[in-house]
């Protein structure tokens, strides 16, 4: 039984939905620059210029909430634009985030240590659960809503979840994907491992030294055959593969060889019925630091041999978007099936000396591309891959 | 079928390895603590000293799963509702009172809710499907309800299991936010699903969970007419609170034991399997978690036939 994508939506500092984020990719345009707010103005950061409350003016957002369920929701509305609510359509939510409503709970803590009177409304906003159960009530859906936390692969496993939901027959239809606002938190995290790097990130290049912090979201309209007769939609693409394994190295660094990587690429081969020389495309996890790239880069001769797909991570236009990417990650597939085009690496120049591999460099379309592949590899070891193919 | 094949519990009762957990079980005193087994027998001094609270009870409650059972777990599915709450706070209070860039990485590292389940897969060399969920009151549902949608797919043993841990501070938010009676508390509990009884006691027949506004009794009647099950047929409800008291035969509500966490509907499921040790008549336990307003977490255990 195929599993079909009905609906996408985007939001990104280059692009607030599909259409704007296409035109992004095609004039290579990074949406990367110095940060603008107080806690990102140190940084090179892909933030979304608006503040929380022009997001909700902007959207026509029926809630106020923490960025992370406020991203979600735009995302998530485009995705679900032209579908209708129906009883007879069991329809669920999956989101993933790693920081939740920490945006608006950090800054109702700070007041807390200096001795002020905080705000104790604002911390509902705070679990993670929370983000999903917002964005759900925004495009009114109830019954199944869950939320996975599985750090930087948390929209791959969402959307990888959705799928088996729907494979197992206990849902029609789910919205799939994930959201992640910038929050002094996620900064100073990122800061406290030293893995920034001070100019333009550049994934899988030699002189590379770490990552830039994005936010955003990225949503899919996942639904069966069976439901698509219902609903009278176009798929976009089909959701043909995926797989979750564990690195089980560390914490927070990546196997050496890529075993985690290596694991998920083959399982979502598996699950896709296809073989390495199917994959027209890779868009790489690709963080830009100096482990992660490494590791992926043996995982992907590991899988794939000596006939490596043109392959990219598009990290250098977003950021670092953490438990968004997979979702926003999985937009940018589709349009990179249905428009024939490869997507390039940005700011890249050098190959890394001990891998030699050299990713895309520009833009092009009218490339014959079926079958693509999109890793999302997170702390804690949690590597995800998912297959998306042409209709 | 989802055989429990093994179930551990750490929690503020006297729960951990345990033949059955009713033998000690108390109601909760005021300002009572976790009891802590000795968490040295399962990770090694070094890194014991930076582990907060929940990580050593999901290591711990994990490992001692592991040693249960023969095989390697296929998958593990982890379900936490707050997460690392001791290591987020200290990173917050960390970024808020030091100046300059050299900032300790090891509470923001450990303050992701995957932590837990990466923990584990860590501790246990294990390379096979990981995952977490957090859905507030329903973070254990959602996580066992991936456990059995794994055991649906063929894997063999699969680790379930949910933890959450009290920080003082939540105290602030009693009443407005968090409305409980029930002393705020602590808790792991890990179990192995298995397609094998081995010496397991009982089975999930059926999990459920919904976002809704839906009235809550019709939807505990849709789900046991679903099941083929009425509540003349149920021997014990565990509930998150005691609005189904009336119903049933015989009723716990199971804050009275776990105290507040959101995920204890884990330990409800440890307190319906051991429950079938003692009331040998009983088959039929249902736990409804109803901790929070519109969402419910439904869970159907029943005992395993014995073979002729």
């Amino acid at each position: 039984m195929n599993i079909y994508v009905t609906g996408y939506g985007v939001i990104s500092s280059i692009g607030e939905n599909v259409e704007e984020t296409l035109l992004a990719l095609r004039s290579e345009k990074t949406g990367i620059k110095q940060g603008e707010k107080t806690y990102t103005e140190r940084f090179k950061v892909g933030e979304i210029r608006w503040t929380n409350d022009e997001l909700v003016q902007r959207f026509a957002l029926t809630q106020d909430a923490s960025r992370t369920a406020l991203l979600g929701m735009i995302a998530a509305k485009e995705a679900f634009q032209g579908h209708t609510l129906d009883p007879e359509i069991r329809t669920g939510l999956i989101s993933g985030t790693s920081v939740g409503g920490m945006d608006v709970s950090e800054i109702a803590y700070k007041g807390f240590l200096a001795g002020e009177t905080d705000d104790l409304d604002l911390y509902r906003n705070h679990p993670s659960g929370t983000t999903s159960e917002q964005i759900a009530k925004e495009l009114g859906i109830d019954g199944y809503v869950n939320t996975i936390s599985t750090a930087c692969s948390s929209a791959a496993n969402s959307i990888m979840l959705g799928a088996r939901m729907l494979l197992s027959g206990q849902l029609d239809r789910v919205v799939v994907g994930g959201t992640d606002g910038l929050s002094q938190f996620t900064i100073s995290g990122f800061r406290s491992l030293m893995i920034f790097d001070d100019e333009w990130c550049r994934p899988f290049d030699e002189t590379r030294k770490g990552l830039n912090l994005g936010e955003g979201a990225g949503f899919l309209v996942l639904e069966t055959e069976e439901t698509m007769k219902r609903t009278e939609k176009k798929p976009l693409a089909i959701l043909s593969g995926w797989s979750n394994a564990s690195d089980a190295y560390h914490q927070t660094a990546s196997s050496p060889e890529g075993l985690g990587a290596t694991f998920s690429m083959k399982g979502a081969l598996a699950v896709a019925g296809l073989v390495p020389d199917d994959i027209d495309y890779i868009n790489a996890h690709g963080t830009a630091t100096p482990n992660n790239d490494l590791s992926e880069s043996h995982g992907i001769k590991t899988v794939f041999g000596s006939s490596i797909p043109p392959f990219s991570s598009t990290k250098g236009y977003t950021g670092h978007t953490l438990a968004a990417s997979g979702g926003i990650e999985a937009v940018f597939g589709i349009l990179a099936l249905n428009n024939g085009a490869l997507l390039p690496n940005l700011n890249f120049k050098q190959a890394i000396e001990e891998t030699g591999l050299v990713p895309v460099k520009n833009y092009s379309e009218g490339n014959t591309i079926k079958h693509i592949l999109s890793n999302s590899f997170g702390f804690g070891g949690n590597n995800s891959t998912i297959i998306l193919s042409k209709v | 079928m989802y055989f429990i094949q093994h179930i551990e519990s750490i929690t503020h009762q006297d729960s951990f390895q345990k033949e059955n957990i009713w033998n000690e079980l108390k109601p909760l005193a005021a300002g009572s603590e976790l009891i802590s087994p000795d968490y040295k027998n399962y990770i090694p001094v070094a890194a014991l000293r930076r582990l907060s609270t929940i990580l050593r009870m999901g290591i711990t409650a994990s490992k001692a799963c592991q040693e249960k059972v023969s095989t390697e777990f296929d998958a593990i599915s982890v379900g936490t509702a707050l997460g690392c709450l001791t290591d987020t706070e200290k990173f917050l209070v960390t970024i808020n009172s030091v100046s300059g860039d050299i900032l300790s990485p090891t509470a923001f590292i450990q303050s992701t809710h995957n932590t837990i389940s990466g923990q584990i897969s860590l501790d246990l060399k294990n390379h096979a499907y990981n995952m977490t969920h957090t859905q507030n009151a329903l973070s254990f549902e959602v996580a066992l309800k991936d456990g059995l949608l794994c055991m649906d797919e063929g894997k063999k043993s699969v680790l379930v299991g949910a933890a959450d841990e009290a920080i003082p501070f939540l105290e602030r938010l009693r009443g407005n936010l968090i409305k409980t009676t029930h002393p705020f508390t602590s808790g792991a509990t890990f179990l192995v699903l298995s397609d094998e009884k081995g010496n397991g006691i009982a089975h999930i027949e059926a999990c459920d969970v919904s976002f809704s506004s839906e009235d809550t009794e019709t939807q505990v009647a849709r789900f046991l007419s679903s099941n083929n099950c009425t509540f003349q047929d149920l021997d014990l409800i565990l509930e998150g609170s005691s609005v189904f008291e009336s119903k049933a035969k015989k009723h716990v509500s199971f804050p009275d034991y776990s105290g507040y966490y959101q995920s204890a509907s884990a330990f409800a499921l440890h307190l319906a399997n051991d429950w079938l040790i003692e009331n040998k008549e009983a088959q039929t336990i249902l736990i409804i978690n109803n901790l929070e307003p519109d969402k419910l977490g439904l869970t159907l255990i029943r005992r395993n036939e014995v073979e002729a």
